[in-house]
Formats: C-alpha cells, structure tokens, sequence
C-alpha cells in the first residue's frame, strides 16, 4: 500500500531521529570500551626525546607506573649473553642520594610493588601503588635514570645472584633445559635463540666499564618510555613529569632492530635427548612477522582460533578424533620482530618419529580445510577478544603494560585502545590468507625430542600399548 | 519540529547519564540474599564494562571428609564439560565464555566469564554442563596416563620432589593435607563419575555468585534455579577429612632426596603452620613478612644482599582455618650449600631470640593493610575473597579483619608469638641435592 508522501516522510524522519538517538546511547553505553583514545589521556614527547603517556582513570584504585626501556637482551652481542638482565638487577642499586633500598622501602611502607623484567625486546620497571604514595615514584625514577650508583661490590653481588637466578630458571628441571635447547636449535644464531638470563660464562664475564658504557648508551631519556595510569590528574602529573624528567638531558640511542625471525635460516630438523619420563615429544614450528606486520591483527585472530578455545581444533583432531597423541597443544612465542608458532605432540615411546610427524603433518593438512573458520567462530572469537580486552581494563598494570607494548612494538601508542576495533575489522578471508601464507605453504622446522631412557619393558612390548592406551 | 527536536535531546540525555552512570567507580560490596533453603545468592555489581562473572560454589573441598573417598569426585567435577564430542565446548567457544572447574581445599567451583549479552545463552549452557551425563571415557583414560606421565616429570623437578617430601613428613599418609602421594588415577566408569558430581551438585550450603554489569534484580533472576534442588546429606559427609597431624618429634629432623643433574641444592624448611582462627594469627603474619616476606626480608637480606647466595629466599604459610605447612625455601650453588643452610638456621635463632623492630612492625603493618586495596580492582577479586570466606565459614572481611588485629599488636606481642612459634625443635630441614 502506498502511503502519502508526507506521513511517508514525517515517519522516515522519526525512524532517522530515533535511530540517531539509539546510536547516541549506544556510543555512550559503549564508549569506555571503543573509543580509539580514552578522554583525558595525554601522549607527549619531551623536548630531551622521552616519550610520557598518562591515562588518567579515576576507578583505578592503585597508579601503575611504567618506565620502558627500549632495550633487551635481543640486542646483545655474542659473548655478552645475560648483561641486559643483569643490569636491570643493578638499577635497583640505590643513587649518589638514595640509599639501595629506598625505592623498595617507598613501595613497601604502603602496601605497593615495585619490580621489573628484561625480555628479548625491553626491560622495564614496574611500580603500582596507592595514589598516596605515588608522588615520590616520579622522582625516584629520574634520580636512577641519570644518578645511578655503579659500583664494583654491588656489580660482583648482582653477578652471583643472577647465575643463581640462571640455573634456578634454566639448569634444573628437564622440560626447560630442553624448551630452551629446541629454541637454540631452530634459531640458532638469532638474538632470540638464547634466554634473556643468558649464559654463565658471559655473566661472569662482565666488566663495571662495559656497565657504565651501558647506562650512558641506553638508560636515558632518548630511549625511555614513561607510562602512568591510574587515579590522577592528567595535566597536573603532566607538569610534574614535565619538571621532573624534561630536565634530563637529551642523551641515550635506540639499539638498532634485529632480524625478523620469519625469513631466518633455519634447520630443518633439529633431534634433541633429555631426561624426560616416557614420552616422545615433537614440535612443528611455523616463523610468523612482527606485530607491526600489515597482517597482525588477521594472525591475532589465526592464533587464537586455532589454540585459544576450548574445542581447539588441532587437539580436537590429533587427540581426540584421531587418537594420534596423548597430548596435542599449540603454542605461541610472541616477541617484537615475531617468533615461532608452534604445534605440538607428545606419544608413548612406542611410536616413531616418522609415525609422530606424519601424524601431525595430517592434522596441519586437515586444518588446511579451514572447518574452524566460519562467520560464526570467528564472530565468537571477536567477541572474546573484546572481553579480554574489556577485562584488562579493570586493572591500572594491564592499561600500561598494552600502552607499552603497542608504542615499542607496533610504533603506534594509540593501538592500545583501538584493538578492539582492529579485530573487528579482520574478514574470514584475512585470517584463511594468514594460515595459507605462514602454515599451509610453509616448511615448519620439526623439532623431536626423546627421552633418554626408555624402560626396558616398554623397549620389548611398547608396540602392544596401543591396545590398552591412548597413543 | 517539536518532536523532531525532543527524541534526540532525549537520546543524548540519556546517553550523558548513562556514560556517567557507567564511569562510576569501582566494585561495589559484596549483596547477599537467599536463593533458596540451600543456596546463597552474592553479587558484586561493577557497571564499568559489559562483563559478568558467574561461580558456582560447593562447600566441600579437596580436605572434606566426603570427596577424598574418592578422586573421581575432583575429577567429575572437571569433566562434566567433557563430553566425547566436544559439543559442550564448542558451544562456550561460540559464546566467547571463559569456562573453568577448580577445586581447593574447602570448595569446588565453576566459574563462567562471558560478555553481558551473552548471558542468557551462556545460562542455558551451564545447566547442560550441569545436566551432561555423556562423561568422555577415553578422555578419562587419557588423562590416567598423562597424570603417570605428569607425576614421573615431577620426581625430576626439585620443588615438586621438596614439596612432596615435606608433604609426607608432616602429614600422615590418610590427611588429604600429604596428597598426592602417588600419580592420581581416575576410577570407576562414567555413571558412577556422573553420579559423583550430582551428588556434588546437591550439596547444601551451597553459593551462586555473580560478579560485573548485573543489578540485584537480574542478579536473582539468573541464580534461581539455577541449580537442581539440594539434598538433605548427612552433616558427616561435609565435615573435614583432616587427620591430627604427625608431631615434629615423629618426624625426621633432617631429610635429603637426591635428583640427577642439580647445579644447586634447594631447601625447605618446614613445621606445621597455625590455623586463621590461632591467637597467634595475626602476630605470625606480622613476623612472617619480615622474616620472608619481603625483598628485603631477613632471610633475603642475609641470602641474597649479602654474599648473593642465592636468587630468592622467602617463608610462607598456607592461608586456611585448618593447619597448613609453614616453609622456609631458597636455593644456592652446590658449593654455597652448606654456608646457606647455617646462615638459614642462624637467621632463624637471631629472630627467634631477639624478635622484630618498631621500625620493621611499622614497615610491615603498612604494607599489609595498603596491599588490601589490589584486592579490590575488579568486580571477580572483590566476589572470589568473599566466596573464599563463606565456603570456610568466616565472617565476611576476616581476612581483613586479621590484618586489622595484627596492626593492632603491641611490639612485644609479635615477639612473644615469634619466641613461641619460631621453635628450631619444631622445623625439619629438607635438602635437594645432585644424585
């Protein structure tokens, strides 16, 4: 039926005006998890070169404080192996005004942490507290950043802690002696192939000159990061950080990149024996980009789609429809110039290598037919992104921790607030284009390790057990 | 054009109340009300994000004198979300929610994550997870070897081997408190598992708790019926399993278990801990910061600042209203060993002997009573604190109730606990060392 032209018209103007009115609730209803920036949050680089980022966010009971360091231990040099990690031990070391424990006892007295971790990519130094003991952080890091106290007794200390440290982490129980040796193995001489805790003999081997050659490279403005976020005042903290850290001079580089792992030459196979119990272990490692790739966010999704869920379907067809293995996961080593995708499997001892490969080679074929994409799962996925992101949001620590990330990682601070967005823009065809490129036409590296001893009743009548047992 | 103008202004408005609204500050308390004659109903409303937190809680727990007849019961309680097609899994995979089963010592749990307008499908996927009797058999057999698997790795990991030893000293052999003391087996068919968990599932004094952007309203309206009706179990079945514990002069006072490949010797030393409810509670938390609970602890101090002995030394205790293990742990190199194990016992005499410090009692109250506010960033911390209260039967806020009572301690208090705790008769050093 034919309406007349004016109540046809009236009425699409209400439709129009009510559907504006429905948007504008939505945005508002929405607008703390997809506004590309959050309201208040200042990004601002100093004329000395520091990059300052503070998100203001009065909910946050705690202010979470980062200082980046643009710097890993992907940017040593052979022979140097675990000096990063050890230096970032020494600026804990107290000031020309400070006293070594002055910085932890500010944190400590009310209840706040304080901490840091050196990865292949940054180091970085971790402070959350209470917003009443916030005002002195700021100054404590600009007095270390530029009057750190280097000294003999306390670099010979930080040395014997750190080996301990290197043989707690690294020496002492089987199934990382032998992660780790599978990464030396695949990538062989790339910055990423050896742990940030480094080696024992580079340890031992480092001298207070390299030390201080170090802090006057490195740890200055030029090559710093400063994140807050939490219950303050933007542009009064602003000022601060503008008095406190501007002052500093205009020194410090940026350590150049290193290679992307993907294009890395890699061997073929790598064999590895350790002293594991009865189990055969094999790896299928695939090299993926950076994070700062055209295609990141499509192998975000990839990722997660194929070892993020619950029915994950390369366990689902390996393990459980097949019955090829007795474990199956899929794991990921995510870095700054990208790292390995990783299939694995483990089987009783009675299986042999060529079984354990072919099997797993069948599984990467099957996902190959992309049954695990559809419309519907990757629109479930995008919404459990956008929960996990939802979620982070809840704590101060995680909003700096993505603000540091994304600046380092992708050149872009502002990725921190936009990723839901990004994710849900990436297409089915995006994601089937990522697994073609990096899995379906890529020759995986095919790690294999054994135990060293298999029980000698398992050497004479494993071949029965696949009557009795899984795998 | 009245009208014209009037729905936007209104949309707006609403809009601006509503981002205000959803601004707000964090976790609001802890609402409590009666679901039904078995069932408590909590909510903790938090509007900042369109997320919901969802926890079934069972008041028995892997020390309650009911599950440990049986580890099938822990475990159905896991794999009532493994059905041998994976259609339950699947589903919580479309749904983006975050599924997981946990048990501790006085509860199970199944906890729901999942998006708010996701809700009402993922409420009718909890009461098929609930309802599914199709337990995996071969899922079951899988995980019977790769707990064998899993057990054997772990008497090749010194912390594992210390903890189990320490387990076996200060626990008898039928205190769910030592277990395991061998490779967990899951018995009995897929009947009698599902049979388990509904069992589990009935149990009286149990909680629906339900965390983020819910009012009170919508709140009730998910928990009721939530679950199937209770059952009227013989109190017994829901006391402890706990047996008195092994005296320290029954123990051994030192133990060593030797591994292959060790470039260091790891320590524990261990005694039994007080229960939450001790007079003594509050002064031990006191002085088990500042013997090792900090970084810089006596025993840090002594271990690691001075001489680099070690990368962390630390002490603990299990936070229970039963007696839990007390522990003293570091690690050093294998030619430092015998200078850490005296400088351990040393430090422990100097504390004993001589107690705390104004300085350290000040120092240590203060990071207590400031570290309450990490526990309250998000709806699920505030929800999961509460909970953890209830299934042991404490008031709401005990635990912070305790830090107020050892913040209220005299210095010589905390010293006359210490002098009474920190008895060397009453530890047993265990060793790690290379075979």
């Amino acid at each position: 039926m034919i309406q007349p032209r004016q109540a046809r018209s009236a009425r699409a103007g209400r439709r129009l005006l009510l559907a504006l009115s429905l948007l504008g609730l939505a945005w508002a209803l929405l607008g703390t998890a997809y506004a590309a920036t959050p309201p208040g949050f200042i990004h601002e680089v100093l004329p000395n070169g520091m990059e300052v980022s503070i998100l203001p966010d009065p909910s946050h009971p705690i202010v979470a404080t980062r200082v980046w360091y643009d710097v890993g231990a992907a940017n040593e040099d052979p022979g140097t192996r675990g000096f990063v990690h050890l230096f970032e031990h020494l600026m804990f070391g107290g000031t020309a005004t400070r006293d070594k424990r002055a910085y932890w006892d500010h944190h400590h007295a009310c209840g706040g942490s304080s901490n840091a971790y050196t990865d292949w990519d940054e180091t970085v130094y971790q402070s959350d507290i209470p917003p009443a003991g916030h005002g002195q952080v700021l100054e404590m890091e600009a007095d270390r950043m530029i009057h750190l106290r280097l000294d003999q007794e306390n670099l010979d200390n930080e040395k014997r802690i750190v080996t301990e440290e290197l043989r707690m982490r690294t020496e002492n129980d089987p199934m990382t002696r032998v992660q780790l040796a599978a990464l030396k193995g695949v990538l062989r001489e790339h910055p990423y192939a050896v742990s940030p805790v480094g080696t024992r003999e580079d340890i031992a081997a480092v001298s207070l000159e390299r030390v201080r050659d170090f802090y006057a490279r490195y740890y200055k403005p030029r090559n710093a990061h400063l994140i807050v976020v939490g219950p303050v005042d933007g542009d009064s903290l602003l000022s601060d950080v503008r008095r406190i850290f501007g002052a500093l001079p205009a020194a410090g580089v940026t350590p150049p990149d290193v290679p992307p792992p993907l294009g890395w030459p890699c061997p073929p196979e790598v064999d590895l024996k350790e002293d594991l119990p009865p189990a055969k272990i094999a790896f299928l490692a695939y090299m993926l980009p950076p994070p700062s790739a055209p295609d990141a966010d499509a192998i975000a999704v990839l990722c997660e789609l194929l070892a993020g869920g619950y029915a994950n379907p390369y366990h689902e067809d390996l393990v459980v429809r097949r019955r090829k293995a007795l474990f199956g996961e899929v794991m990921r080593l995510d870095l700054r110039r990208g790292g390995p995708f990783v299939f694995v499997s483990g089987v009783l001892p009675n299986r042999s290598k060529a079984d354990q490969f072919r099997d797993m080679g069948e599984t990467v074929k099957n996902l190959g037919r992309k049954d695990w994409l559809t419309d519907e799962s990757l629109a479930a996925l995008k919404r459990k992104l956008m929960r996990r992101y939802e979620n982070q949001n809840y704590f101060a620590a995680d909003r700096a921790e993505a603000i540091g990330a994304e600046r380092w990682w992708t050149g872009d601070v502002g990725r921190a607030f936009d990723r839901a967005e990004r994710i849900g823009a990436v297409t089915r065809g995006q994601v089937a284009a990522a697994f073609d490129r990096y899995i379906g036409e890529a020759s995986p590296v095919r790690i294999y390790i054994e135990p060293e001893r298999i029980p000698l009743l398992v050497r004479m009548f494993g071949w029965l057990l696949p009557l009795f047992v899984h795998a | 054009m009245r009208t014209l103008f009037t729905i936007p202004v209104a949309g707006l408005l609403l809009a601006t109340v509503a981002t205000l609204a959803h601004a707000a500050s964090g976790p609001g308390e802890p609402q409590i009300w009666v679901v039904d004659s078995s069932t408590t109903g909590v909510l903790v409303e938090d509007h900042r994000a369109p997320l919901v937190e969802l926890r079934l809680v069972l008041p028995v727990g892997g020390w309650s004198a009911w599950p440990p007849r049986s580890y099938a019961v822990g475990a159905a309680w896991d794999l009532q979300f493994r059905d041998p097609r994976g259609v339950l899994r699947a589903r919580a995979d479309r749904l983006a929610a975050d599924v997981s089963f946990s048990g501790d010592a006085h509860s199970f749990t199944f906890a729901v994550g999942c998006r708010r307008e996701d809700l009402d499908s993922v409420l009718v996927l909890v009461r098929d997870i609930l309802a599914n009797r199709a337990f995996d058999a071969r899922e079951i057999a899988r995980r019977n070897r790769t707990n064998v698997i899993e057990w054997k790795a772990g008497q090749r990991n010194p912390d594992y081997m210390l903890s189990l030893t320490a387990r076996r000293l200060l626990w008898r052999e039928n205190d769910p408190r030592a277990w395991p003391l061998k490779p967990w087996r899951i018995g009995g068919d897929v009947a009698r598992l599902a049979a388990a968990r509904d069992s589990l599932l009935r149990l009286p004094r149990r909680c629906v708790g339900i965390a983020g952007d819910l009012t009170r309203t919508e709140a009730e309206r998910v928990a009721a019926g939530l679950m199937p009706p209770a059952t009227n179990y013989p109190p017994a079945l829901l006391e402890s399993g706990l047996k008195p514990v092994r005296p320290a002069d029954l123990r051994p006072r030192d133990e060593t278990v030797s591994l292959p490949r060790l470039t260091q010797v790891y320590f524990k030393y261990v005694r039994h801990a007080l229960p939450l409810g001790a007079s003594d509670w509050p002064a031990l938390l006191v002085a088990n910061h500042v013997l090792g609970g900090n970084f810089y602890s006596r025993l840090s101090s002594a271990l690691r600042h001075e001489g680099g002995y070690t990368y962390s030394a630390s002490s603990g205790f299990g936070v229970e209203p039963d007696t839990t293990m007390y522990e003293i742990g570091t690690y050093t190199r294998t030619a430092s060993a015998d200078t850490v194990e005296r400088r351990i016992r040393a430090v422990l005499a100097t504390f004993r002997e001589r107690g705390i410090t104004e300085e350290e009692r000040a120092a240590a109250v203060g990071f207590l009573q400031g570290r309450r506010t990490f526990q309250r960033q998000s709806p699920a911390q505030v929800l999961d604190r509460f909970l953890w209260e209830r299934v042991r039967g404490l008031a709401p806020g005990a635990r912070d109730a305790a830090v107020d009572r050892a913040a209220a301690l005299s210095l010589d208090e905390i010293n006359a606990a210490i002098r009474r705790f920190y008895d060397p008769a009453a530890f047993t050093m265990i060793r790690a060392r290379v075979k």
